[in-house]
């Protein structure tokens, strides 16, 4: 079967999903893809089928109000749907897709993408105990599952997503042990005045640490994790404060929400040739793009958090922006519509940003036995060892050590071992790129990849010369 | 640094061939600097499917592959070196046929190749197919991790005390006094060159106003996470277009030259699903449990070669003091070998096998 | 104590109950919510063995990526956290 598109969008989150809309407004039409069963992207997940009534909140709300507009339109929404490779032949794009186990091709001749992003967790010792889960992950299991990451958690992060898991914890009926965040008073009071452009974010913010202070939960300022204790499974934590490096009060705790704010998901962007660079408010690593998501690379559009972390309003924002621009670029007419609102909202999400960004002392939490590369059980002081022996790059660490080569594709410990690149070499973070971005864009079921096949229909070519 | 204080040679790519050259000439006594424009061992030394097999290198080369095979064992665990003897498969009379012609003539030049019953075969590889036509064996077939290529090559170099550059691609060259290199790390200065820039020898060679009609393939190569354990020896296929092994930590890597798209010019290659698709597709029937696996990787790499498909490895045509080394089909597995040869020439030693004449008619069978 | 974020666990209403498998012992969970989800609830934090030094892991990025809660049903390695919980399953360590 194959399908043809005037517009493929990867990713239904906010920017996708708006990006969508707008552009089957216009009169494209218009295929949305996501791998989760539903839109909403990650910040508006849809509850999974195990949930018949729940209360509303503001993220199940918007991401309703996004699941709806997409069901009223004249989308075609491909949910559980995995793109696994992309490539631009013969002046269109042609995406592999994977859907109920069976891989698929789509064509369409602009691409969109709009892939979001991913957690960033520093790592420290005893990161890789089970019961510790990913700050971000956890509001995953929040609101796919409304269910809890243990019976008492600590929740541990830069940024402000501490507060909003520690209150969806208790929410849903669990209890926070602690709150341990590097960020200090000093670091929030800072980012006033960019959040004032929200007063709504802003209001619920207030009401979370207040709601926390009531309750007595402690909250560890300019802290972090220095340990997770336990072995096959997470019994507590030991924390030290960051500016003394002191340490500070341990607590028993059978789970962990550990974050550092979040990276782009940059990967099949930069496989499409379109150029990045460094900008640490913007989340790390971004494609260069404009503000309405046009690229250097013909009919290549980008839109969301994935080309830079500017919070899920803005990437809603985008979305519009990104989907009229494509309708223009094919013909169709479409309002410029202003770009004002947008900067406003990307202005409160770089704040966010700013305060998530990863810090070098949580970085220095970590011992030549701690765990960098989760995939291969790769340690500090292995990855150290091989830019000590000449490996300057972190292409040349992954060869050597197979950091990066493991199933997830590098996508939980590239940031960290550029900063040991970085630190050992004396060179700016912006100096040490991400290694080359390898298909798939997921680990692909060989047998899934192949489907049936006659083995006399197989196009082999003719053999190398003798 | 004035022509006098010049190195001996400056190698011009850092991949094995230029590896192998640099260690030779260094040991007889040349100073030597190694320049790349990226790292050492990332160009098609560092991506290749690592496959060391007498039964896929080519009749002619078949010598050269021979006597360089020790090399390889004497690597040993630094370039995870494994010797697992090999099996070549035929699915189907037409090749098998071709597997027996082919075969013939490899063993003809000195490879150990048998052919093996199916019951053989089964007791030795149980997760094989059962649907297999023919198939040969040769024992000296093995594979090493090419991903090691960079890691091993620097402690080699440092070793030796040859000076290398990383970052540092050649864009001019100057032979007013001796060779002047531009790079982006200053001019470096040299009395010989060798042109060692594997699928970048055609802009390489052009900055001497030298023409050298070289090609490049975009070879594809796809990785799988651990599985179990499936296969215990190199895998091929009669018409070379699958070759496969398990590493030791269960990964199982499949080649076999699939063309992806891109070229060296535009700097990267790109895999092309719809070759990478019936490359998995000949892995899963020869071992039909590999359904099951997940594919983690698939990327490709450049990999040269001349008209006739035979190697450059000799002095520049038209330019004293000037070498080139490279588009080596089974390149990967004959390189420390013919690194030897070519550093041998260098130092004005005769080499133990002839080399290559780069100056040659391409177009005619002169090899 | 005052409340400012309401406690609302016994508003949420759930499917039923079902019985999957995990590596041969029997777990609860509601049908549809994501294995790691009813796993985590059980206890079952320990999901898999890490290569090279066989540490325990368990799930960790929860939409995905990491390949920590890596297991296997009908054959196939799938991520837990992708999968929902279905009456009878059969889930199995890599
Ligand atoms: C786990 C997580 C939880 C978060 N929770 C919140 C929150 O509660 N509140 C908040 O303000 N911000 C949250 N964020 C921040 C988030 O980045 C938001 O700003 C917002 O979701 C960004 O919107 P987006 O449309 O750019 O991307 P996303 O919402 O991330 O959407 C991207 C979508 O692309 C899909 N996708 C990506 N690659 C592929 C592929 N190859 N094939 C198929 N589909 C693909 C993903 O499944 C995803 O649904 C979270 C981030 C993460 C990583
Ligand atoms: C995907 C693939 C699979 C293969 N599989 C096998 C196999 O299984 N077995 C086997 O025996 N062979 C195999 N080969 C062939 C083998 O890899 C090559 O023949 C061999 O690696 C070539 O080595 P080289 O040093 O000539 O080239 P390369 O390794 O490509 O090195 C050339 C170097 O020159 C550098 N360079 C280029 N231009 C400049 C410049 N202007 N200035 C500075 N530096 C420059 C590049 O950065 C590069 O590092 C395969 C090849 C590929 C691509
Ligand atoms: S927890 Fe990371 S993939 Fe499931």
């Amino acid at each position: 079967m194959d399908e043809h598109y005037d517009t493929a969008v990867i990713g239904a989150g906010p920017a996708g999903g708006n990006a969508a809309l707008q552009a089957a407004r216009r009169g494209l039409r218009v295929v949305l893809l996501d791998e989760q069963p539903a839109p909403g992207g990650q910040v508006w997940r849809a509850k999974s089928a195990s949930i018949i009534a729940a209360p509303t909140t503001p993220e199940s709300s918007a991401g309703d109000a996004l699941r709806s507009a997409l069901g009223a339109s004249e989308v075609t929404l491909r949910a559980s749907t995995r793109v696994w490779d992309i490539r631009r032949q013969a002046g269109a794009w042609t995406l592999q897709i994977l859907r109920d186990n069976t891989s698929l091709e789509i064509t369409a001749r602009t691409l969109i993408l709009a892939t979001g992003a991913r957690e960033y967790v520093q790592p420290v010792p005893g990161w890789t105990t089970p019961g510790v889960i990913g700050l971000a992950g956890a509001t995953a299991l929040f609101k796919h599952s409304l269910s809890l990451p243990g019976n008492r958690t600590v929740v541990s992060g830069t940024g402000p997503l501490v507060f909003y898991v520690a209150s969806e914890i208790r929410r849903l009926g669990g209890t926070v042990a602690a709150i341990v965040t590097p960020n200090s008073r000093a670091d929030w009071a800072r980012a006033v005045p960019a959040m004032l452009g929200q007063p709504k974010l802003l209001a619920r913010g207030a009401v979370w640490l207040a709601d926390l202070m009531l309750a007595r939960v402690p909250i560890l300022w300019g802290h972090a994790v220095s340990d997770v204790l336990g072995t096959d499974h997470v019994t507590g934590v030991k924390t030290r404060n960051l500016r003394n490096s002191l340490t500070g009060t341990e607590f028993a705790a059978d789970s962990l929400c550990l974050g550092h704010g979040l990276v782009p998901n940059i990967e099949a962007a930069q496989m499409l040739g379109v150029p990045i660079r460094h900008v640490a408010s913007l989340g790390g690593w971004v494609p260069e793009a404009e503000p309405d998501g046009a690229t250097n690379v013909e009919g290549l559009y980008l839109s969301g958090d994935g080309c830079g972390i500017r919070g899920a309003v803005a990437a809603g924002l985008q979305g519009t922006l990104t989907g009229a621009r494509v309708a223009r670029d094919l013909g169709k007419s479409a309002p410029t519509p202003s770009l004002r609102q947008w900067q406003r909202a990307a202005r409160f999400g770089q704040a966010m940003t700013a305060l998530s960004h990863p810090r070098p002392e949580v970085q220095a939490l970590t011992t030549q036995d701690t765990i960098i590369c989760r995939c291969e059980s790769l340690r500090r002081g292995d990855i150290t060892a091989e830019i000590t022996t000449g490996a300057a790059s972190a292409n040349a660490v992954k060869s050597g050590l197979r950091a990066g080569m493991g199933p997830c594709g590098g996508k939980y410990c590239q940031t960290a071992i550029a900063g040991l690149i970085a630190a050992q070499m004396g060179k700016a973070i912006a100096d040490v790129p991400p290694p080359t971005p390898r298909s798939p864009l997921r680990p692909l079921p060989l047998g899934q990849a192949v489907g049936d096949f006659d083995y006399d229909d197989l196009p082999i070519p003719k053999p190398a010369p003798l | 640094m004035t022509a006098d204080t010049a190195y001996d040679i400056a190698i011009i790519g850092g991949g094995i061939m230029g590896c192998a050259t640099a260690l030779r000439v260094a040991a007889g006594g040349m100073s030597v600097i190694v320049l790349d424009q990226g790292d050492l061992g990332q160009g098609a030394s560092g991506v290749n499917a690592g496959t060391l097999s007498l039964q896929i290198k080519r009749v002619k080369l078949m010598p050269y592959a021979l006597k360089g095979h020790h090399l390889w064992a004497e690597m040993g665990d630094a370039v995870g070196f494994a010797k697992t003897g090999g099996y070549t498969l035929a699915f189907n009379a037409r090749e098998a046929e071709m597997l027996h012609e082919r075969q013939t003539l490899k063993t003809q030049a000195g490879a150990p190749i048998e052919f093996v019953s199916n019951n053989r075969l089964r007791a030795a590889e149980p997760n094989l197919t059962h649907k297999v036509e023919a198939a040969s064996f040769c024992p000296e077939d093995g594979y090493a991790n090419a991903a090691l290529t960079g890691q091993y090559y620097r402690g080699r170099l440092r070793d030796a005390g040859i000076q290398y550059r990383e970052g540092c691609k050649v864009t001019a060259i100057d032979r007013t006094n001796g060779f002047a290199l531009t790079t982006p790390q200053g001019t470096i200065r040299a009395k010989r060159i060798l042109l060692a820039a594997g699928a970048w020898l055609k802009p390489l060679a052009a900055l001497l106003d030298v023409d050298l009609p070289v090609n490049a393939r975009v070879n594809t190569v796809s990785v799988t996470e651990r599985m179990p354990p499936l296969i215990s020896s190199v895998i091929g296929h009669a018409t070379g277009l699958l070759t496969m092994k398990q590493k030791v930590n269960g990964t199982v890597l499949i080649g076999g030259g699939w063309q992806g798209l891109g070229t060296p010019q535009d700097g990267r290659g790109t895999v092309n699903a719809q070759t990478v698709r019936p490359n998995l597709a000949l892995a899963q029937y020869a071992v039909p449990a590999l359904g099951a696996a997940r594919v983690t990787r698939s990327w490709t790499g450049f990999e040269a070669n001349v008209p006739d498909f035979y190697p450059l490895a000799g002095a520049l045509p038209g330019v004293p003091d000037a070498f080139v080394l490279g588009c080596v089909r089974g390149g990967y597995t004959i390189g420390p070998y013919i690194g030897q040869l070519m550093g041998d020439a260098i130092l004005g030693r005769e080499p133990e096998m002839p080399l290559f004449d780069p100056g040659r008619d391409f177009e005619k069978d002169m090899i | 104590m005052i409340r400012l974020v309401a406690n609302q666990a016994a508003q949420i209403r759930r499917s039923e109950q079902v019985t999957f498998t995990f590596d041969g012992m029997p777990v609860e969970g509601h049908s549809g919510e994501s294995l790691v989800s009813a796993l985590l609830r059980a206890g079952h934090l320990n999901l898999r063995h890490a290569p090279n030094d066989n540490a325990p892991r368990g799930a960790f990025c929860c939409m995905g990526l990491c390949q920590e809660c890596a297991v296997v049903i009908h054959g196939q390695v799938v991520e837990a956290c992708c999968t929902g919980v279905a009456a009878g399953l059969v889930v199995g360590r890599v």
